[in-house]
């Protein structure tokens, strides 16, 4: 069976396409960096790739609101080929400032598979400044997102200024009823954050971190799973090593619970592709 | 078409009125608590004035398509009907970086399809409106002028509700810059010292006086003078004046250190010459270390130092500081100071990827309430430095998850703005050592990344000058991360293709220093000026040399690869250009529009200039009438510890770390804070640099100025000894690999019996600081894999009576350490883990609070500094290398500022858990006191816990050494002290003990 082939955006101020392509190939797919010209010029072909990733970063500095020119020079240069890759029933990851970016171009939410509508928003945090921490996250099993396939809570880190998920109530009504609500900012104890500072730490409605189409194909979160590739990116890990050696067990170095999302990525592929 | 008016528009865009403006809120509180003027509401509102030709159609596509977020905003090309008492707007000077509006000309030449002219730009700008009762114009303009906007780089406009014309608006702001000059070049007389010096000083050269007659005497030699006459040249030009001026800076040629100093002690009447302390104190002991630590790939040459990480990757560091850009304008300073020093890994060797960067700010008290009036209260000039290493560091997508603040009212005259990077590349590229590049004759010059404007010439000696509409205020910068980040990924994938023969960097003194010093490798360059590009026409030959504007590369590429090179640029979006050739004429040659402006030996800046001299009277601490205060011991020891804890040096600054981006690149192992709340401090931090790699890179930094109140020497010895502890706390191994990074920030050190009383005892202080950074790297084998120094560190403030007052910094070393790490699984950190854990001190606890916080705490300084004593130290370090190599360690955390009271408690923070310790356990040299055993900052000091089960195994390791089990911690999260006198002196719940470090910042985010 040929490999899933990633693509990841890189350039103008993107800076998650390392990590990003690294989790993909620990997932089992062949990622490649491509850079934002050689898509436009023609140099790399979207049509090569099953899977299509908008990373992190601050594209052209965030300037004007993050991922808004990204988006506009995409929708200008690619408008057509991203919805033929999105009808060929392809994949479109966006992660935090790919998040940012897709719902610019109105990839998300996609309601009525209008992929072109402008009708959320990621705005200024709450708390005025960038915020770097790590929250808990419930996955909503209800939700047709593949990337989120058999999950119900996990860890990330957050690293953004502008990560407050804004809409009108009918569309956020919406969101919920279609089940295009993935995941959500929640406590320890897996109940939501319903707006608790730092649990829900940019302020978003409905304690939103993550939302997708009707579909389930294009997924967009502000927390980076791609920061959680290695078991000692997580905070706790040398307590979590500590019990295990009291409990004469050993700190293996296992897949993460972050790469899963990605891991769901490529089997989704996979067995479509058989 | 051409001759046509350009009518411009202006866009106002706010945020819908029923969403929250989080910085008009921000603002609102900042104006209650710095000045007591309270607002009901601030909203903001973004201006975009559009300098351009565009139809109303073209108007409409980019605001509907790029300026307003329908979901969100709301946009106008009227002004918007925000509602005000006051509205205050804010924009940018002519030629301060405007990164905003280069990135909306971007988008709009997308979207339009269409390229701006020269003349069109577009320009950003914000209008703040104030709503408040009573709010009066004086509250308005404070607010402006204070909190808004900073005059060097900004101006602004006030309006009140009554004289606002809503057709109007704030008007048409079009902060162009007009230079309406011819560039020419001067020829400058050199008949005599004194009217050389007279023109050095009227330019603002800073030629060093006892430059003059060896800068004088080149001119005048018959052939020199034969040879420029073939080239059209008689006297010095002004561009090669200004040349020789930068390359014999102290910031370039590091005089200071290489000076000869007459070094006096004065108790033991004993005079000494110390020629060079470059070469004794760093040079050597590095040079001797290489020898013997096969990992040192590269020192004391290159932009940064050059180690090994592991057989296919070598790791880069170097560290340097921002401060008097800083103190003008914070935000400025500090964001082109990081993403000035990112540049310096990325012209190390071939170049490298950034992997990290870390910041330490020295500033005066934020709550300063005193007479003195420095150009922006600490307060201000630290949210400003904090802002711009924020966005310097996140928007360059490289983590920033280290960084210390120390507030002293010594950098009230000027503050400190260290930033540190590190980078990693392949060890070989193109089959060639990564660390090596050379140049032949023939290799391209090319300048990559921005355009040359009047910024940063002369550096903040222009900013005496008066603005006037169109004059650029370039000289205070702002640095552009994005333009950067581009040209960083662009140099890495040209790099990896073999493209780059040579690279350095454009910081200070511009091209003068990056092609004057690479022309070295070849021994010849010719440029042609006029080929450089420019932000605006107008500037002198010589300024466009010397220009510091910044994200600059210098590149070498040989002819072959020039098309590829281009392409790769192109691809990225990243402006390169040839601007010359490199020769090996042995001659500087610049030329404009074919007229040369600059020929020069090369060699003549080797050619006997004069070192600088000092006197240097050192004065032991006791005959300058230090003393122990007369001091009886406490009795309220929870109130101390908590007041101590509370302390702006010792608490929590959760608020500023969190602002940081320091897991991008997903690299992160050990984090800057840690424990079950993970809200305390690591002693380290440590990276997985090497992504399918197990190894690590662990890096600490340490500053403890205070200390250099009694005697710089050890001040230096114990901040060495406190950031190679804080490596060894997270698992770092103290005989494998430990590199060091010296900056030192001085106040001025010549002596002046107006203006400079004690600068020879300062000059002694740096003579004793050297000295003990050559004795302490020798004993530990610390080679120095990079350093600067950034002296005169001194203000003058003035009061309230219309007087003035020198204030000098503290004499300050930030000591960077880093080590690599074998196995990332076996590192630790330094919360307590376990309920029943052992708690352990290791070393010995002196009576050593000379300097310590305790003493600060009453207003002392003491006698007793700390010591560091290597041959006792070293064994213990060495042990604690092997118990966490068997993985026997719960937690362990060094004992720094504040002493073994402080740093017990923040173990037990850490874990949220309990802890019983009894002092008369704790291994002491001639302590009988409470106080001083919790106090006392006695270096070489650890506190670990273990598992009981592993106390054999542990304790064996530390036989012999002053290992003691002091106490073990408890599920009752109570954190209780027995006194020497097994009395219990402390017995309170472990977070009142937080709740009290957390208390002077709780409010800031």
């Amino acid at each position: 069976m040929s490999k899933v082939n990633a693509l990841v955006l890189a350039g103008y101020g993107l800076n998650c396409d390392h990590e990003t392509a690294y989790a993909f190939e620990l997932a089992g797919a062949k990622a490649t960096r491509v850079h934002i010209n050689s898509l436009i010029d023609g140099d790399v072909k979207l049509e090569d790739f099953q899977i299509m990733v908008f990373v992190g970063g601050f594209s052209w500095g965030d300037d004007h609101g993050a991922g808004v020119i990204q988006a506009v020079r995409l929708k200008t240069n690619l408008g057509e080929k991203l919805k033929e890759f999105i009808d060929n029933g392809k994949l479109v990851l966006g992660i935090c400032n790919g998040f940012q970016t897709l719902v610019n171009l109105g990839l998300l939410p996609g309601f009525n598979h209008d992929y072109s509508v402008r009708s959320v928003a990621l705005t200024f945090n709450d708390c005025g400044n960038f915020r770097d921490d790590w929250v808990n996250l419930k996955v909503n099993s209800a939700s047709p997102c593949i990337f989120t396939k058999d999950m119900d809570c996990l860890e990330l880190p957050i690293r953004h200024g502008e990560g407050k998920f804004y809409s009108d109530e009918s569309t956020i009504e919406h969101l919920v009823n279609s089940n295009q609500v993935v995941i959500q900012y929640s406590m320890p104890n897996g109940e939501l954050a319903n707006s608790a500072f730092p649990y829900n730490p940019n302020g978003s409605v409905l304690d939103i971190a993550g939302i997708c189409d009707p579909t389930g194909r294009i997924f967009g979160l502000m927390p980076h799973p791609e920061a959680y590739n290695h078991p000692t990116n997580h905070p706790d890990w040398t307590r979590q090593k500590e019990e295990l050696k009291r409990q004469g067990k050993v700190f293996e170095i296992s897949p993460t619970i972050g790469l899963r999302i990605f891991q769901n990525a490529v089997d989704f592929i996979s067995n479509s592709n058989r | 078409m051409l001759n046509a008016i350009i009518m411009p528009n202006r866009l106002e865009i706010t945020l819908k009125s029923d969403l929250f403006d989080a910085e008009g809120e921000g603002i609102r509180q900042k104006a209650t608590h710095y000045f007591g003027i309270n607002l009901s509401q601030v909203r903001t509102i973004h201006v975009v004035t559009i300098d351009a030709r565009l139809s109303d159609d073209q108007l409409k596509k980019i605001q509907t398509e790029v300026f307003t977020n329908p979901v969100t905003q709301i946009s106008s090309f009227k002004p918007l009907p925000v509602e005000f008492d006051w509205t205050i707007w804010v924009g940018y000077r002519p030629g301060v970086k405007d990164n905003p509006g280069s990135t909306a000309v971007e988008a709009m030449e997308d979207i339009l399809g269409a390229k701006f002219g020269p003349n069109e730009a577009i320009y950003t700008s914000k209008r703040f409106c104030l709503k408040g009762n009573g709010l009066t114009a004086e509250d308005t303009d404070k607010i402006a002028g204070e909190l808004l906007a900073n005059d060097i780089i900004q101006q602004w406009k006030i309006f009140s509700k009554d004289d606002w014309d809503p057709e109007t608006g704030i008007g048409f702001i079009i902060p162009k810059v007009k230079l309406n000059h011819i560039p020419t070049v001067i020829t400058i007389p050199i008949d005599s010292d004194s009217t050389l010096k007279q023109i050095s000083d009227e330019r603002n050269l800073a030629l060093n006086p006892n430059d003059i007659p060896i800068i004088r005497k080149y001119f005048l030699e018959e052939n020199v003078q034969a040879t420029r006459a073939k080239v059209g040249l008689s006297d010095p030009t002004d561009i090669e004046l200004e040349y020789i001026s930068q390359a014999r800076s102290d910031h370039c040629n590091h005089n200071t250190f290489r000076g000869l100093f007459r070094y006096h002690d004065l108790a033991a009447d004993n005079l000494e010459l110390v020629d060079n302390l470059f070469k004794t104190c760093i040079e050597t002991p590095t040079l001797t270390l290489k020898e013997r630590k096969s990992w040192v790939v590269s020192v004391l040459w290159d932009n940064a130092g050059v180690g090994r990480f592991d057989q296919d990757h070598h790791y880069v560091i170097t560290g340097e500081t921002h401060n008097s850009p800083s103190n003008m304008e914070a935000y400025g300073g500090a964001i082109t100071g990081i993403v000035g020093i990112y540049r310096d890994p990325m012209g190390t060797g071939k170049g490298s990827k950034l992997i990290m960067g870390s910041y330490g700010y020295c500033v005066g008290h934020r709550d300063y309430k005193g007479n003195l009036k420095p150009r922006l209260h600490p307060r201000r000039l630290l949210d400003g430095v904090i802002e711009g290493v924020r966005d310097g560091g996140n928007k360059s997508g490289i983590p920033t998850p280290f960084g210390q603040v120390f507030f002293h009212h010594g950098y009230m005259g000027k503050c400190l703005v260290f930033v540190t990077a590190l980078g990693i590349m392949p060890a070989m590229v193109n089959d060639e050592p990564s660390d090596q590049k050379d140049i032949s004759p023939g290799d391209l010059v090319i300048m990559c990344g921005g355009r040359v404007g009047k910024d940063g010439i002369h550096g903040v000696t222009a900013a005496s000058e008066t603005f006037s509409e169109h004059t650029p205020a370039g000289h205070v910068q702002i640095g552009d991360p994005y333009t950067q980040k581009k040209m960083h990924d662009f140099l890495l994938e040209a790099r990896d293709e073999g493209l780059i023969a040579f690279i350095t960097d454009n910081g200070g003194g511009g091209l003068s220093s990056s092609v004057g010093e690479s022309a070295m490798f070849s021994n010849g360059c010719d440029i042609q000026l006029e080929k450089v590009p420019l932000k605006y026409e107008g500037l002198d030959q010589w300024e466009i040399w010397i220009s510091e504007s910044q994200e600059r590369m210098t590149v070498a590429v040989r002819p072959e690869d020039l098309k590829r090179f281009l392409e790769l640029s192109k691809k990225h979006a990243v402006e390169s250009t040839v601007i010359g050739t490199f020769t090996d004429t042995g001659k500087l040659h610049i030329s404009y529009n074919s007229k040369t402006c600059a020929y020069i030996d090369l060699d003549l800046l080797s050619s006997g200039f004069p070192q600088w001299e000092f006197d240097a009277h050192w004065q032991p601490p006791d005959k300058r009438g230090l003393f122990e205060p007369v001091l009886r011991k406490p009795v309220d020891y929870e109130t101390l510890l908590k007041d101590i804890l509370a302390r702006p040096n010792i608490c929590s600054k959760e608020w500023i770390t969190r602002q940081y981006d320091h897991e991008v690149q997903g690299t992160s192992v050990i984090k800057p804070l840690v424990g079950t709340g993970r809200d305390v401090n690591s002693d380290a931090v440590v990276l997985r640099p090497v992504l399918d790699s197990n190894k690590g890179l662990a890096f600490s930094q340490a500053l403890i100025p205070t200390y250099s109140l009694i005697d710089a020497y050890h001040m230096t010895s114990c901040t060495i000894d406190e950031a190679v502890r804080r490596l060894i706390a997270v698992g770092a191994n103290f005989e494998q690999h430990i590199g060091g990074v010296d900056n030192f920030c001085w106040p001025n050190i010549q002596y002046d019996l107006e203006n400079n009383p004690d600068g020879k005892f300062k000059a002694a202080q740096l003579v004793r600081s050297c000295r003990a950074l050559r004795d302490i790297c020798l004993a530990y084998e610390i080679p120095l894999l990079s350093g600067k120094d950034s002296m005169y560190v001194d203000g003058h403030l003035p009061g309230r009576y219309g007087e003035t007052h020198k204030v000098s910094a503290l004499e300050t070393l930030q000591f960077s350490a880093t080590s690599v790490i074998d196995d990332i699984t076996k590192c630790i950190t330094m919360d307590s883990k376990m309920p029943g854990d052992l708690v352990y001190v290791l070393g010995t606890t002196g009576n050593e609070l000379g300097g310590s916080e305790y003493y600060e705490h009453f207003g002392y300084t003491g006698l007793n500094v700390p010591r560091v004593m290597p041959e006792q130290f070293a064994p213990v370090y060495k042990a604690l290398g092997h118990a966490v190599g068997k993985e026997i360690l719960a937690s362990a955390h060094g004992i720094y500022r504040g002493g073994l009271g402080v740093h017990l408690a923040l173990t037990a923070m850490g874990g949220n858990l309990g802890m019983e310790v009894d002092l008369a356990n704790v291994t002491v040299d001639d302590v009988d006191r409470n106080d001083k055993i919790l106090f006392s900052e006695s270096a070489g000091r650890f506190i670990v816990s273990i598992d009981p089960k592993r106390k054999k195994i542990f304790e064996d390791i530390f036989k012999d050494l002053p290992c003691a089990c002091v106490g073990k911690i408890t599920g009752k999260p109570d954190f209780v002290v027995k006194g020497i006198d097994s009395k219990i002196i402390i017995s309170v719940p472990v977070d009142s003990l937080k709740t009290a470090w957390k208390e002077p910042f709780k409010d800031l985010c």
